[in-house]
């Protein structure tokens, strides 16, 4: 079943594609509104050539990576001792909890007026989307390291360096990259939504200036590229995902 | 409301107060209660208008949401191909940043309640549709079976036995689906729009009005906050057995 | 006893072939035997022999792809409700009904009206002693319970013939020896014809006239013992000679099937 399923998703997405292009000849489609895959291509090369359009990409990736090295180390640490230490868990996991359960997006206005409209404030907004949902899984990947395992190796003289490194870090890893893989989707939401909300530079104020003047071409070319590259991360942190679960997997096959 | 909750609620808006009042944090940054309320009291027509497009624009868009996710997840989940083919497209596809489409959405359905609809019920689709499909899928085919030998069409089926079973997904499902609607239907507003309380948020922002910000954000959690108390009733009607059920063991 | 009696069941030729990823699987093959009005005739066999298929088959859920089903002389090609009740050996009941509400539910679909389904309900309850526990629901039962609650629901439509798929399989020997009776009981005072799957050599035949022994994959019948054992059926039949007589034929008939499996060289399963 499993080729056919792939063959099945290939020709479904090669089918969409197609009959788009094919909407777009014949007429269906008014190319102003919708402009054929063909378009789309022609204008993503332009647009990877232009040099505007690679600073502004640069500044998102920019601010998406900072804010992801400062927020996810940060968030795994704090995670961790969150987990290991009950009563720091005990205390912190509900407000966690509650910024995770409310949209931070509601928040952005909030987030201009007190951090400005630069760098910093994107900065932050970004960070504040990887913390919490890294943290949190950080958190409960402590809870998959087995207890006995690390009591037997502490009564065999295992330095502790030497536990976490054999026992901990492969138990939590699998949970770790859940969050992680979640910290940089939300990151990426974070960063563009805050730049198509107010910025001076970007891929999302780009996206909204030619939304605002019609400027199809290069708007769905941007917007298709993102939305391509942003699949490719999940996918390749997904695959991490599944390397790093192994054991995991082999339990819930069970 | 327990005394504790009610002193806790008190220390939590005195001290809010207090730190408005001894100027320990800026006009700019925060607004005490008192500032909320009377913001309030001084723009209250131009909320109730914006939150009469913001409710609408939110209550189409679950409508379409709901029953597009559903319906999706239904036939998903009991063609199996269908699910094996459809289920990792749209776990894929929940990966996009979906706020990056709202500008192509501009451009195909305007700047009106249109745009922010289309949005937000695509944003609430894919949760709903996955987790009712994963609902059915993983129903045991013996009912199925049982519906077909005491002579139930495909139609009975479906919703006599496969959907009140798959219940406790669906909403869990929805109640994702839901939040995500009414958070893209206010930060659609914040972005482009000609009315709503996340265009209001916006204005009163880009005027550095901070009071009414705050009152602003303070109305659209409330209307996230009444969606999910209307999912909850939802839910109890039609899950209730389910927890019963966990408390038997 | 039951000589005189109509043929209701007749299977001729039956097979069934599920074809997997291009590998055919013969489920059953060539199944042909008969099942006259009234009798409670069982099934046993190992597991994995096709036994579910073949119920399934009878009910009409599953085509044959061979042979053909026949029940009152015409042949099966869809469920039919108002002469067959189908029982699995999960009671599938729905959880958000409760007991009374699902012993109506097989009358609901076939447009009763409701007070006739409520009194029938009750009826039913009242046969197989649940009559307290009408609004319950069902996690709130153990086990035999909720296959007596499947029990009434089965009888609510007044089927001519119930199918059984191995129903008291996931209860404790206990509650099974007290559902057998309960069976026993219900099935004497309501006149139907049973057709009973079950795993177990002791229970087979401690219900039944006929007990139909069936081999591993490919499924066919390797034998038909009559029981010939005098009712009304009490436990302690099971200690008799006859009784331990034909189990020691029916075990031959698995012993020499499973034999012979071993000798062609497949796994018994």
């Amino acid at each position: 079943m499993k080729p056919l399923v792939l063959f099945a998703q290939v020709s479904f997405v090669v089918v969409l594609i197609g009959a788009w292009e094919f909407g777009d000849r014949v007429g269906a489609f008014d190319p102003n509104i919708l402009p054929p895959p063909s378009a789309v291509i022609v204008s993503l090369r332009t647009l990877l050539q232009s040099r505007s359009f690679i600073a502004d990409a640069s500044d998102t990736i920019v601010r998406v990576i900072a804010a992801f090295v400062i927020g996810a180390p940060l968030a795994v640490v704090t995670g961790f001792v969150m987990g290991e230490n009950i009563g720091v868990g005990r205390s912190l996991s509900p407000i966690f909890n509650l910024v995770l359960a409310v949209p931070q997006s509601i928040f952005l206005p909030v987030f201009v007026l007190v951090f400005g409209l630069g760098f910093t404030e994107k900065l932050i907004f970004g960070i504040s989307h990887v913390f919490f949902v890294v943290a949190v899984n950080a958190m409960a990947a402590v809870r998959e390291v087995p207890h006995g395992q690390v009591v037997l190796a502490r009564s065999f003289g295992a330095s502790k360096f030497r536990i976490y490194r054999s026992i901990y870090l492969p138990a939590m890893a699998p949970q770790v990259v859940t969050g992680l893989r979640l910290g940089v989707i939300f990151d990426i939401i974070g960063i563009l939504l805050a730049e198509m909300y107010a910025s001076r530079s970007g891929l999302g104020v780009l996206l909204l200036r030619w939304g605002e003047s019609y400027d199809v071409d290069k708007l769905m070319a941007a917007t298709v590229l993102i939305s391509v590259a942003t699949i490719l991360i999940n996918e390749l942190m997904r695959i991490w995902e599944t390397r790093v679960g192994r054991w995991r997997q082999a339990m819930e096959d069970r | 409301m327990t005394i504790r909750r009610l002193v806790l609620i008190v220390i939590i808006l005195g001290s809010w107060e207090a730190v408005r009042r001894f100027n320990l944090v800026g006009p700019l940054l925060l607004a005490s209660p008192s500032e909320i309320g009377g913001a309030l009291i001084k723009s209250w027509p131009d909320y109730f208008v914006a939150l009469r497009f913001t409710v609408a624009e939110i209550a189409v868009a679950l409508a379409v949401a709901w029953t597009l996710g559903i319906a999706a997840g239904i036939v998903a989940g009991m063609v199996p191909f269908l699910g094996a083919t459809a289920g990792p497209l749209l776990f894929s596809l929940f990966a996009v940043p979906l706020i990056t489409w709202y500008p192509l959405f501009m451009v195909w359905f305007g700047i009106g309640m249109t745009s922010k609809i289309a949005y937000a019920a695509v944003s609430g689709f894919f949760p709903i549709a996955i987790n009712t499909m994963n609902g059915i899928r993983g129903l045991d085919r013996r009912y199925v079976l049982f519906g077909q030998a005491i002579g139930c069409s495909r139609r009975q089926v479906v919703f006599r036995i496969l959907l009140p079973m798959a219940m406790p997904s669906i909403v869990s499902g929805l109640r994702i689906g839901t939040a995500l609607v009414v958070i893209g239907v206010i930060v659609a507003e914040m972005l482009a729009s000609l009315g709503g309380i996340g265009y209001v948020i916006s204005y009163y922002r880009s005027i550095y009005a901070t009071a009414h910000v705050y009152l602003g954000i303070l109305f659209a959690l409330a209307c996230a906050f009444v969606a999910n108390w209307g999912l909850s009733i939802i839910e109890r009607r039609f899950t209730h057995w389910r927890e019963l059920q966990i408390e038997e063991r | 006893m039951t000589a005189a009696r109509p043929i209701v069941i007749e299977t001729r030729g039956l097979g069934k072939v599920f074809s997997v990823d291009r590998a055919p699987i013969v489920a059953l093959e060539d199944i042909s035997f008969a099942v006259r009005e009234g009798s409670f005739v069982s099934l046993v066999g190992p597991s994995g022999c096709g036994k579910s298929t073949l119920l399934q088959m009878l009910a009409g859920l599953v085509p044959s792809t061979a042979g053909e089903v026949l029940v009152d002389g015409l042949v099966v090609r869809k469920p039919a409700p108002d002469k067959i009740s189908v029982m699995f050996q999960d009671a599938t009941l729905l959880p958000w009904k409760r007991v009374s509400e699902n012993i109506e539910f097989p009358l609901e679909i076939r447009g009763v009206k409701a007070a006739e389904r409520r009194e029938r309900a009750a009826a039913m309850l009242s046969l197989v002693g649940l009559t307290e526990f009408a609004a319950r629901y069902s996690h709130e039962l153990s086990g035999g319970m909720r296959q007596r609650v499947s029990i009434a629901r089965a009888l609510a439509p007044d089927p001519r013939i119930m199918l059984m798929d191995e129903p008291f399989g996931a209860l404790d020997e206990q509650t099974r020896i007290k559902m057998g009776h309960e069976l026993l009981r219900i099935w004497s005072k309501t006149g139907k014809t049973i057709f009973f799957i079950t795993h177990s050599l002791t229970e087979a035949l401690f219900l039944s006239d006929v007990v139909l022994v069936m081999s591993h994959r490919p499924g066919h019948i390797v034998g038909v013992i009559d029981a010939q054992l005098p009712r009304p059926r009490t436990y302690d039949i099971i200690g008799s000679a006859e009784f331990g007589a034909a189990r020691n034929r029916i075990w031959k008939l698995i012993s020499q099937d499973d034999d012979e499996a071993g000798a062609n060289g497949m796994a018994s399963l």
